[in-house]
């Protein structure tokens, strides 16, 4: 059997846990490794992917393939040549306009129904047709249609979490209700984790054993909160231009645990 | 009656006031037509929805065919037993479960019948 990609979703319950963050390093990481990549912005309340890539080439955006009016084709915008050093990698944008914003909002079940139907056609047409080794969602956070069409559509969830309690409370409600249900191979990656909590080898480990009682699946990654990667800002692609930095080796590590996932 | 008394014996005015009776019972009727049409369609359209909600709501074994229905978009049982790597038989029937309950769509073409969600 041909081995075909994998679709990989960057979820979680609260926002700002970095998942654009995650999701740009990861399909970034990818790329290095020579692979065929494409990273999608389903997050249509805050689009951030078009100013993170800072690039205004396309003619449709996601929203246009998700309301059926053209192929996903016409999405892909490639960026090889401009952001990666090896590999290929395209993206898919979500229209930032305020209009787009508020036509994705009032859209009804039907609706969503048909964009479900849209994104789990992509493991065909992306994967299978144009060869594709990762497509790696950036989805909205919570409880949303967007983002649960998103997991459902793709093979590995990744949930993105901090240690704040609200956050802690609400991904565990939903790793439970929700993750459970779908039986998705699932990973959680705990991020901006202060440095002093995780200092020593046995703190990390006892971190991680509470953590992964609480949301009943493996903790991939353990991040720290890194001020250099705050302090870039979203300005350029981090595990690009810092090969030696310990936040490109743990999404290097991240990158490896899905493969074998 | 006695508006019809009270016009006198004219029966052209008679039968014009009839006639503009019968014109807003029709009108009436129209609308109530419409209401019973709309209402029905609604009742019918909000629980048929297969969207992602709904399959969150469905026992894991039916979950797994109607997403894999999603996927195919239109399919045999057998096309979709391929997939979830379970019986045909054991498919054939969780689809019939689904066609009943109002999620999909059945239609017989030649010895085949194909199982799709209404767009």
């Amino acid at each position: 059997m041909v081995d075909v990609g994998k679709i990989v979703a960057f979820h979680s319950y609260k926002g700002g846990t970095g998942k654009t963050l995650l999701s740009v390093n990861l399909a970034t990481t990818y790329a290095s490794r020579g692979k065929k990549v494409c990273l999608f912005d389903l997050d249509f309340r805050a689009p951030s992917l078009q100013a993170a890539f800072k690039t205004n080439d396309n003619e449709y955006w996601l929203n246009d393939y998700l309301n059926g009016i053209c192929d996903v084709k016409k999405v892909l915008i490639d960026l090889s040549q401009r952001r990666v050093k090896k590999g290929e990698l395209s993206v898919g944008l979500a229209n930032p306009a305020t209009e787009a914003i508020r036509e994705m909002s009032a859209k009804d079940r039907k609706w969503e129904m048909k964009a479900l139907g849209r994104l789990l056609t992509l493991k065909n047409s992306l994967l299978n047709d144009m060869e594709f080794d990762y497509l790696v969602w950036d989805t909205s956070p919570g409880l949303q249609y967007s983002s649960i069409n998103a997991i459902v559509s793709a093979d590995v969830a990744l949930v993105a979490t901090t240690i704040d309690a609200s956050d802690i409370e609400g991904t565990q409600r939903m790793t439970h209700e929700l993750y459970d249900l779908f039986e998705k191979k699932t990973g959680i990656i705990m991020n901006k984790i202060p440095a002093e909590t995780i200092s020593s080898e046995t703190g990390k480990r006892k971190l991680r054993k509470q953590f992964e009682t609480i949301h009943g699946f493996p903790i991939l990654e353990i991040v720290p909160c890194f001020c250099d990667v705050l302090r870039a800002s979203g300005t350029y692609i981090f595990t690009e231009e810092k090969p030696e930095h310990p936040f490109t080796k743990i999404v290097d590590r991240i990158a490896t645990k899905i493969e074998r996932f | 009656m006695s508006a019809y008394r009270s016009l006198g014996r004219n029966p052209t005015i008679i039968l014009q006031k009839i006639k503009e009776s019968l014109d807003r019972l029709n009108e009436k009727m129209d609308v109530m037509i419409e209401i019973q049409k709309h209402g029905q369609k609604e009742s019918q359209n909000i629980p048929d929805v297969l969207d992602v909600m709904t399959l969150l709501s469905l026992p894991d074994h039916l979950r797994k065919t109607a997403v894999t229905i999603s996927r195919l978009e239109q399919a045999t049982a057998e096309e979709v037993a391929e997939q979830t790597r379970r019986a045909r038989a054991v498919e054939s029937g969780y689809l019939n479960q689904l066609v009943m309950m109002g999620y999909l769509k059945k239609e017989r073409r030649g010895r085949k019948a194909y199982f799709y969600i209404e767009k």
